[in-house]
Parts: C-alpha cells; sequence; structure tokens
C-alpha cells in the first residue's frame, strides 16, 4: 500500500518535471510565449492539487475508539477535502483566464484560505474530541 | 466509475451514505432506518462496498461502516439525490435485491 502510493508519488513528480521541461522547449522553440508557458504549468499545478484533494476524505486511516471521534475526523477530511479541491479548480481557473497580477493574487489566496479552513476545521475538531473525552472521563 | 454510479442510483443507497454521514454504524443500525429484510440490506452494503464507497471494519461480531467517499463522488451524491435519481424505481429494486444477495452484484 505504502510502496503503491509512493509510487504514485514519484510517477506525478516525474511528470510535473516533465511536463515543465517540455514547456521550457516549447517556450525555446517558439511554440509557447513566456506567459503562456507560465499559465499551462500554473493550471497543471491547480489540477493535481483538485485531484489530490479529491481523494483525501478517502484516506480515513484506522478505526477510532469512539464513533465520536470517527465522525469528527470524518467531517475534517471532508472540509479539508472540499475546501482544498474547490481550491485546486479555482488556482487552476484562474490562471487559464484572468489576467496575470490577477491570477498570482487570487490564485495564492484562495489555496491559502482553503489551507487555513483545512487546519482549522481539523484543529476544531481536535479540540472538540479532547473536550468530549473529558466530559466522558468526567474531568 | 460506473460501479459508483451503478451505486448511487438508488435511494435505499444514497440514504446508507447520508445516514453513515452523521457517524459510523453498524449493519444493524442502519438496517433499523429501513422497512427492508437483512439480506437485502446486505446486498446494498456489498454494492456500495463494491464501489469503494462505504468501509467495513470488523470490531468483535460486529461490522461497522465508514464512509468512504471522494469529493466528487460526494457531489454526485448530492446531484443525484437533489435530482431525485432512481427515487421511482424504489420499489423494484427492493425485488431486485434478493437477487443481488445471490451474487448478482455488478
Amino acid at each position: 500500500m505504502i510502496i503503491n502510493r509512493l509510487g504514485y508519488a514519484i510517477a506525478l513528480a516525474v511528470f510535473i518535471l516533465a511536463a515543465a521541461a517540455g514547456l521550457e522547449y516549447a517556450e525555446g522553440a517558439g511554440m509557447l510565449g513566456a506567459e503562456g508557458a507560465r499559465r499551462a504549468m500554473q493550471v497543471l499545478i491547480g489540477l493535481i492539487l483538485a485531484a489530490y484533494a479529491n481523494l483525501m476524505p478517502k484516506q480515513l486511516g484506522r478505526p477510532r475508539r469512539s464513533a465520536h471521534a470517527e465522525a469528527r475526523v470524518q467531517a475534517a477530511l471532508r472540509a479539508g477535502g472540499w475546501s482544498m479541491t474547490l481550491a485546486g479548480l479555482f488556482y487552476a481557473g484562474v490562471w487559464a483566464l484572468a489576467p496575470l497580477p490577477f491570477a498570482d493574487i487570487a490564485g495564492t489566496a484562495a489555496v491559502a484560505t482553503a489551507l487555513a479552513v483545512t487546519l482549522g476545521y481539523a484543529l476544531w475538531s481536535y479540540a472538540a474530541c479532547r473536550g468530549a473525552g473529558d466530559a466522558a472521563a468526567g474531568r | 466509475m460506473n460501479m459508483v454510479f451503478k451505486a448511487l442510483a438508488d435511494p435505499t443507497r444514497r440514504k446508507v451514505l447520508q445516514l453513515l454521514r452523521l457517524r459510523p454504524m453498524n449493519a444493524g443500525e442502519l438496517s433499523d432506518h429501513f422497512s427492508v429484510s437483512k439480506p437485502t440490506m446486505s446486498a446494498h452494503f456489498a454494492v456500495l462496498r463494491e464501489a469503494g464507497l462505504i468501509d467495513a471494519g470488523k470490531q468483535g461480531t460486529t461490522i461497522t461502516y465508514r464512509l468512504k467517499l471522494s469529493v466528487l463522488e460526494d457531489a454526485l451524491l448530492g446531484f443525484s439525490q437533489a435530482f431525485g435519481i432512481g427515487a421511482g424505481s424504489a420499489a423494484p429494486d427492493a425485488e431486485t435485491a434478493p437477487e443481488l444477495s445471490k451474487g448478482k452484484t455488478s
């Protein structure tokens, strides 16, 4: 399982490097402008982010001891998956269509916001689990 | 992906997924929400498991099901629920379920 995941990650890294090299070559050969190459690479990064985040809620891990904790973990994974997927799609879209200065700021802001939502929800879920655990233990 | 569409096309299976969204449940808890027989429910669980939409973990003698939806599958579930896909075929599905429990799950 781990080897499989590692294999996919390495294949993806090779693909990104190959795409970057291909775009560099296309730019050098005059087939693509500098702006086009930059946009294409950023769109690719956005789509990869969306594809990875899409699978985030499926990474359940081992079963937790309580149903409450399990529900919280699943909710956090879902919130993170949705926010990062939408951010990835927005990032790709904005880099494909918007003017460069706007795409730069808006794309980064979208991903940063999604990351904040993901981490914030995860921390909130963790705190809620701890609170419920303490209450159950009578502390 | 075809199995995912097939799994999401049935209202009972969609309801199971919605219940699992609240928390993990065992087969008995899930079956209590439906007026169909246990073998029929088992067939539905098998379809969902084969499509990779739920995860079954054995704890002692009980099997606990957990939701295992990707973002895309979650969106498809939302769409099929919103448009009521397969809602009219609830009764026929209950009739065909015994066939499913005999192994016709594809």
